[in-house]
């Protein structure tokens, strides 16, 4: 498609003048404007939003492939009965592949992007803070939402106040455990008994006699840190039979 | 005891005339040239750094009265090393550093990236999961046109000019919120798919926004487009004929602009780009209004893409068998599948057209490492700055403003 | 009571027989107006406000009404551009009136603010000129007259307030000047070339309006309005309208203080009070051309009877008329880009020059078939 030459000469320009302010004075009657205004209003986001992440710790297998996946580092693993991740939104970019890297759903998204802290140490939310909703100060009372009707853009105003958390759905991922695909291999290093969670500890047992690597599959949660481990390769995540 | 005793006490011996090597520290030019230029009649002004006109970069103009002899630039104020820093990462940490260099085009430079990857890695990308990239590879093209016209309308001095496309843009803004879940940096394209089937609801949603986005555009073409004021100030202006383009290596709508069919969408189609229907937009005046014309006109073409992929999009997977056995997300599995990703030995080179011109990226792999060996991306702003630089020649001080906007050039993504 | 051996009370009296001899005639504040005489010291004042010389410079049209346009019209525009360009403009301050009393908030920050003189600046100049600006403003305030409201009354009313008006961008240059720095170095310079690509025609089409009156006295020139002006000589009046955009420098002529190019030009340096003298200039001198403007080409305050008020109708018809005026002109703000200095001078020397030169015959033979 090449584009025509333009020429514009003095009875075009004067029309085009005329077209342009005539422009604005329709537009100063009848604007097509399409402001929120935000603290008093609150856009409606869909459900599928990624904003502040909610963090289920009954759910939790302390796995850590959030905090290895983020790539802004901003996971860090804590302590509390397991390890549990704590998100520093100094440097969180929300781009959500901790959520989606979590087998087991413990992390989910919400509806909230607006939360202010009052210093950098704050911003390091732990995660026992991470269980619900920041505690947010609303002002809005109207939810507004786009909507396109018959190709005109309309603001869809509610007066109702929105409720910012969303649904935790499950990943449709079956669990897995812990197999040794090639005993034969196994050089007896016990990287994988010493980074085994505290609670499942057990599952794999050192087999003095043997040299090898004895695991407990009932024991196992299937967090995949030996996996990670092991220096030959040795170990796999497999779906439970 | 005087003011002058005060000094005279702590005087220290230093020496007064600078070096030559820490002059160049601050102007980037030999200060011989400086001299010379002082010792004629012409005048060096520095716009930039900081200047209310231009990015965060500085341009050392050489003024014959008002008008521009020579043009240097200075860029890399708001250089990231993005490339050290994707040395450091895995290749799927890599895809969010990668959307980083320009604002609304982030669909455009994830796409060339996750390509590299699936080169490598022989993947093949189910066929919902193309259309859905081409959607969401368009819609970042308009925002990034959009964002340009924007940006070049507050250049001339023209609000309205500046609020209508950035308003148009929240349409943009509101389909990638509900495709993707996130306003800006999607993230959305990784290798072998993207990582969530988008309903039907939101494809008719963007679907509807295509018209809406073609009904606002008539006020912002009446009040700006076919602006008289607009016209004349950037109507042959900073000229750059069809052999100087491609001498100068100029990408994109400013090479089309230009004369030039080129468009790496044709020539060499990537995605479904082969299977619909639409033109190249080509100009033949090479001026600053016919390059802010062509990528209008481009916009309508991508509205047109957009539509046809909605229409035509077929049921089905949205990733790939050899990434996921669950085809319609990859929630749960994207560490597991994604995260420890070695590429075979080898150079992997992709050529995208974002929406300011050619995108080239191009991994180099050791094939022992899930980090890659080295990253190279060569973004459109760097291609074209030498272009941009020798189009401002001949012109006034004042249209530097004016070539500026035409050309959309943004710091951050030449500098990457 | 010879204190000082100077009668005091004459003075008074005899000013108050002055004041007296000359108050305005607004029958519905009657009533209000003959009690508050009664009173000593009152009285001085209330004849002092109604002498119709007072009046006219410091009430209306005058220095308050200059003031209550100004805290209108900077919100107005401010709001119309909003509304143009679908946003919502001004609205904290004041949140039930929709931020009506935003430029009054401006006005009181920037009255807070530190004035910083720097260090290169030429001080007394700088921190003088925003205040002496005032003078040619509020001089020609003196000679427009509103029907019987009037300060100083003369035939040569149209040339001096032109001469008054011509005399403002010579401040605006001179305080580029002082203000030593590059851009309002640049600023002036751009200033000054304006200045002379619009002054000639605006000159051209106030005389011609002359030629069309056949006075260059404004009571001459609205009595004369039987049909308005603009039908009398409609080149003037385009002419006259483009100057009043070149001289107050909105868009598409805002050259001299192009923010994008040189940061508000001019004006770069200042802050605090100081720049919220120098910002309403422009301004300000759009009222006093919108002022003389409504006369010429409007009707001027001619066109409205309510017998009730008296002499207080002309004043605010012609208030009116040149707020509502104003309040449409500043639409062009959102319409367009801006020129480049070259291209608007061109244009003033070529198409403005020859439309008005164009104008001044047809005024010559219109005032000659008149």
């Amino acid at each position: 498609m090449k584009l025509a030459r333009v020429e514009v000469k003095r009875a075009e320009s004067l029309k085009r003048h005329t077209i342009a302010i005539a422009e604005a004075f329709i537009q100063a009657l009848k604007p097509l404007r399409i402001t929120i205004e935000y603290p008093r209003e609150r856009r409606k986001y869909p459900d599928t939003f990624r904003g502040f992440i909610v963090f289920n710790p009954e759910r939790c297998i302390s796995c850590f492939r959030c905090a290895q996946i983020c790539p802004a580092n901003a996971i860090q693993m804590s302590v509390y009965k397991r390890a549990y991740p704590g998100i520093d939104y100094s440097k969180c970019i929300f781009c959500h592949f901790c959520v989606d890297s979590c087998p087991t759903g413990a992390l989910s998204s919400s509806k909230v992007h607006d939360v202010a802290f009052k210093n950098m140490d704050e911003m390091f939310v732990k995660a026992n803070q991470m269980t619900s909703l920041p505690k947010l100060h609303r002002e809005d009372e109207v939810t507004v939402e786009y909507e396109i009707e018959k190709g005109v853009l309309k603001l869809k105003k509610e007066k109702i106040r929105e409720d910012l958390s969303l649904p935790a759905i499950l990943p449709a991922v079956k669990a897995k455990k812990v197999v040794c695909v090639d005993p034969e291999s196994c050089i007896g290093c016990k990287l994988c008994v010493q980074v085994c969670p505290h609670e499942a500890r057990e599952a794999l047992v050192f087999e003095k006699d043997e040299n090898k690597i004895k695991i407990v599959i009932d024991k196992c949660f299937g967090c995949g840190l030996c996996v990670r481990v092991c220096p030959m390769n040795v170990l796999r995540l497999e779906v439970v039979k | 005891m005087g003011k002058t005793d005060y000094y005279d006490e702590y005087e220290i011996q230093v020496h007064l005339e600078p070096w030559s090597e820490l002059e160049s520290l601050f102007i980037p030019i030999p200060s011989k040239y400086v001299e010379e230029i002082y010792r004629s009649e012409d005048f060096l002004v520095l716009v930039g750094p900081q200047h209310p006109g231009s990015g965060h970069m500085r341009l050392i103009v050489r003024l014959h009265g008002d008008i521009i002899k020579e043009v240097i630039p200075d860029p890399g104020y708001v250089h990231r090393g993005m490339e050290k820093l994707a040395e450091n990462r895995t290749y799927i940490q890599n895809i969010p550093l990668v959307e980083r260099p320009a604002i609304m085009d982030a669909p455009n430079y994830n796409l060339g990236y996750v390509r590299a990857i699936e080169d490598a890695l022989e993947i093949d990308v189910p066929e919902r999961a193309k259309y859905l990239r081409t959607i969401l590879a368009e819609l970042g093209r308009i925002g990034t046109h959009l964002y340009d016209a924007a940006i070049l309308a507050i250049f001339l001095g023209h609000s309205t000019g500046f609020m209508y496309p950035f308003a148009i843009r929240e349409l943009i803004c509101e389909a990638f919120v509900r495709m993707t879940g996130a306003r800006v940096t999607t993230s959305f394209i990784i290798p072998g798919g993207v990582r969530k089937d988008v309903p039907e609801n939101v494809l008719k949603f963007v679907y509807d926004a295509t018209f809406e986005i073609e009904r606002r555009l008539k006020p912002f073409e009446r009040i700006f487009i076919h602006n008289p004021t607009v016209f004349a100030r950037l109507r042959n202006v900073g000229t750059l004929s069809k052999e100087d383009a491609i001498r100068y290596g100029l990408v994109g709508p400013f090479l089309r602009a230009s004369g030039v069919e080129y468009d790496v969408r044709k020539v060499e189609p990537y995605e479904v780009y082969d299977r619909l229907d639409w033109d190249i937009v080509v100009a033949d005046e090479c001026d600053s209004y016919y390059r802010f014309l062509v990528r209008v006109n481009e916009v309508s073409q991508s509205l047109k893409i957009i539509r046809q992929c909605i229409k035509d999009i077929p049921e089905g997977r949205v990733i790939s068998e050899q990434i996921s056995e669950n085809g319609k997300e990859i929630r749960g599995e994207l560490f597991d599948k994604l995260a420890n990703v070695v590429l075979p030995k080898g150079e992997y080179t992709t050529l995208t057209e974002a929406a300011r011109g050619s995108l080239i990226y191009t991994l180099v792999s050791d094939g022992e490492s899930n980090l890659p060996y080295r990253l190279r991306i060569v973004t459109p702003g760097w291609l074209y700055l030498r272009g941009f630089m020798e189009s401002l020649k001949g012109g006034r001080l004042a249209d530097l403003q004016a070539i500026y906007g035409s050309f959309g050039y943004f710091p951050p993504e030449a500098d990457r | 009571m010879d204190v000082i051996g100077i009668d005091i009370f004459g003075i008074v009296s005899f000013l108050f027989n002055i004041f007296k001899s000359n108050m305005l005639n607004i029958p519905l504040l009657k009533p209000l107006i003959d009690f508050l005489m009664g009173i000593p010291i009152l009285n001085l004042i209330v004849a002092l406000v109604l002498w119709r010389p007072f009046f006219g410079v410091v009430i209306l049209p005058g220095l308050t009404g200059l003031m209550l346009y100004l805290l209108w019209i900077v919100y107005f525009e401010r709001k119309l551009a909003a509304r143009v360009q679908w946003r919502v403009g001004p609205i904290e301050v004041a949140r039930p009136l929709r931020g009506a009393i935003q430029a009054l908030a401006d006005g009181i920050r920037y009255f807070f603010q530190e004035v910083i003189v720097h260090r290169e600046a030429h001080t007394p100049y700088f921190v003088q000129l925003p205040i002496l600006s005032f003078i040619p403003i509020l001089l020609p305030l003196a000679f427009i007259p509103a029907g019987a409201v009037v300060g100083i009354r003369t035939p040569y009313a149209l040339p001096l307030t032109v001469a008054f008006i011509s005399l403002i961008p010579i401040f605006v240059i001179a305080i580029g000047w002082a203000s030593n720095s590059r851009f309002a170095f640049i600023g002036s310079m751009r200033e000054a070339f304006m200045y002379f690509a619009y002054e000639i025609p605006f000159v051209l089409a106030a005389i011609s309006m002359v030629y069309v009156y056949g006075s260059g006295d404004l009571y001459v020139a609205v009595e004369k309005q039987t049909i308005p002006g603009i039908l009398l000589n409609p080149l003037a009046f385009i002419v006259y309208l483009i100057v009043m955009l070149m001289a107050t420098s909105r868009l598409p002529f805002e050259i001299p203080e192009a923010d994008q190019e040189i940061a508000f030009g001019p004006f770069v340096e200042y802050s605090g009070i100081l720049f919220g003298l120098v910002m309403v200039l422009a301004y300000e001198k759009l009222y006093l051309m919108s002022l003389l403007f409504v006369i010429l080409f409007l009707g001027g305050w001619s066109g409205v009877e309510i017998p009730l008020l008296g002499d207080l109708v002309a004043p605010l018809v012609l208030f009116i008329k040149a707020v509502v005026v104003i309040s449409i002109l500043v639409i062009v703000r959102a319409v367009y880009a801006r020129y480049r200095l070259d291209q608007a001078i061109r244009f003033g020397w070529s198409n403005l020059f020859g439309l008005s030169v164009a104008s001044l015959i047809f005024g010559i033979m219109v005032g000659w078939l008149m």
